[in-house]
């Protein structure tokens, strides 16, 4: 698993949890707050790329990342620690 | 103050909106079976539970909002929209409009699946789940959806849940707070472990028509042998008779009471249920004689229809038509008031009684059953009975336009 898998699940997510985004083009560099995805949304959406990968840690861990690809960053070193 | 209603939504077995209801009401055709959905499942080696299922709402959320609302959030949605758009309430000041739902733990279906799925995951449940299975999420997205801003709540009456909410409403109107208030009866999804529960306390039909569900739901008949659950969903618009201003006047709410009898458990009450009739008869200025109509409570158990027609004695309603729109639509338990009261206003409209499903040998021949053809009969008070465990005792006195002695 690499950081652009990681980005992949997040934004099949992200497509899950606000279908309106379905067409949209998304990358790493895009940020879920520019989407328009609200907090309780992001939240769903990490939690969900989280079981994904097996990882259960506090969300509380996970606050800082700026865009997707950070986030899959995070995700990523959190996994390997 | 008399109450008018100017908007009317449904949802039954029968279908979405008025058109379907209508029509299912006068010729009553069959919307009984096994119970299908998901979680509804009987014990194992047990028979299945006896019900009615309505189909899915139409879609009227974005799908965004909608993967996150449940069964009973979309049924209300449904109803809402209809009744909104009939009432032509989007000029009416947001801040002057209230919204009553009627109803306690309405989701405990959807709940009881989310608890299975999540029990061996508990870290990864959806952060959503804090709030969408609150009775009042129904409250939240209507106000999202649609501009209600004066209050939103929920009230519990348990299976008088939707005329506890139509009451709540009138005193809202009458008290000032609002010009305009909807009380909505929602839609109550029970899981397995309510069915089983309720089977278990003797409430809930049909061990006797387990293999004919057409004809497990027989209010006032002498084979009845339990509620049948019916998937129901209604909504009512109420305003100050006098400031209807042209479009759709259904009827008036003349009078209306709600007690307590005292009972915790399922026991029902006749004492309440005809204290109940009298206050709501004083308040209309109206007495017993006036009455042409009675829609009962009337679920189909033995022990709530033989309360019940006590009570029509007690009252002497011999010379009122009769009818019980369960027989029909089931028991749709915390919707039933609000869409029972749906089905008097429909019957005004039309000058015409709805059949009485499977009522082949009465209880007591010498009321006015309606038969199983639905009859033309002239409605102008009709008395509209909601009782709930826990001792609630509802009675609507309810009027054809412009029939109310009570003048503001």
């Amino acid at each position: 698993m690499d950081s652009d898998q990681i980005v992949e699940i997040i934004i099949a997510e992200i497509r899950e949890t606000v279908p309106e985004l379905a067409e949209q083009a998304i990358g790493r560099d895009d940020s879920m707050a520019d989407l328009g995805v609200d907090s309780i949304e992001r939240s769903e959406i990490i939690l969900a790329a989280m079981e994904q990968l097996g990882l259960k840690i506090p969300m509380v861990q996970l606050h800082g990342p700026r865009n997707i690809g950070e986030l899959a960053d995070l995700l990523l070193a959190k996994s390997s620690g | 103050m008399t109450i008018a209603v100017i908007g009317i939504g449904v949802a039954c077995g029968l279908g979405h909106g008025k058109e379907a209801f209508r029509q299912g009401l006068f010729e009553a055709p069959n919307v009984f079976s096994h119970l299908k959905r998901e979680g509804r499942e009987p014990p194992e080696g047990e028979i299945p539970f006896i019900g009615v299922e309505m189909p899915d709402p139409p879609s009227i959320l974005p799908a965004r909002l909608a993967r996150t609302a449940t069964l009973s959030s979309r049924a209300a949605i449904s109803v809402l929209d209809e009744a909104w758009n009939e009432a032509g309430l989007e000029t009416v000041d947001p801040e002057r409009i209230g919204l009553v739902v009627g109803g306690s733990n309405l989701m405990t279906r959807e709940r009881v699946l989310a608890l299975r799925d999540y029990s061996e995951r508990l870290a990864y449940v959806p952060p959503r789940h804090g709030h969408m299975f609150l009775d009042t999420d129904i409250c939240g997205l209507c106000t999202a959806t649609y501009p209600i801003r004066g209050f939103a709540y929920s009230v519990g009456g348990a299976s008088a849940s939707g005329s506890v909410a139509i009451i709540q409403a009138m005193e809202a109107i009458r008290s000032g707070r609002v010009d305009v208030c909807i009380a909505l009866g929602a839609l109550q999804d029970l899981s397995a472990h309510d069915l089983q529960a309720m089977r278990a306390m003797g409430a809930l039909g049909s061990t006797r028509f387990a293999d004919s569900p057409a004809d497990a739901c027989r209010p006032m008949d002498t084979d009845h042998d339990g509620f049948i659950f019916g998937e129901a969903c209604a909504a009512l618009v109420l305003c100050r008779a006098d400031k209807v201003t042209g479009g759709k006047l259904y009827g008036e709410i003349l009078g209306a009471s709600h007690v307590a009898d005292g009972s915790r458990g399922p026991e029902p009450s006749s004492a309440g249920q005809v204290r109940a009739a009298n206050l709501a008869l004083a308040e209309a200025e109206l007495t017993v004689s006036d009455i042409d109509t009675v829609n009962g409570h009337a679920t189909s158990t033995p022990t709530g229809d033989d309360t019940e027609l006590e009570t029509y004695r007690t009252l002497g309603l011999e010379h009122a038509r009769i009818n019980a729109t369960k027989s029909i639509l089931g028991h749709g338990l915390s919707a039933a008031g609000a869409i029972e009261v749906a089905a008097v206003l429909i019957q005004i409209e039309e000058g015409r009684l709805h059949p009485n499903r499977n009522l082949e040998t009465p209880l007591d021949p010498r009321f006015g059953w309606v038969g199983a053809k639905s009859e033309t009969h002239d409605i102008r008070h009709a008395l509209k009975f909601s009782f709930g465990f826990g001792g609630v005792d509802t009675a609507l006195v309810i009027g054809a336009p412009g029939t109310g002695r009570r003048r503001q």
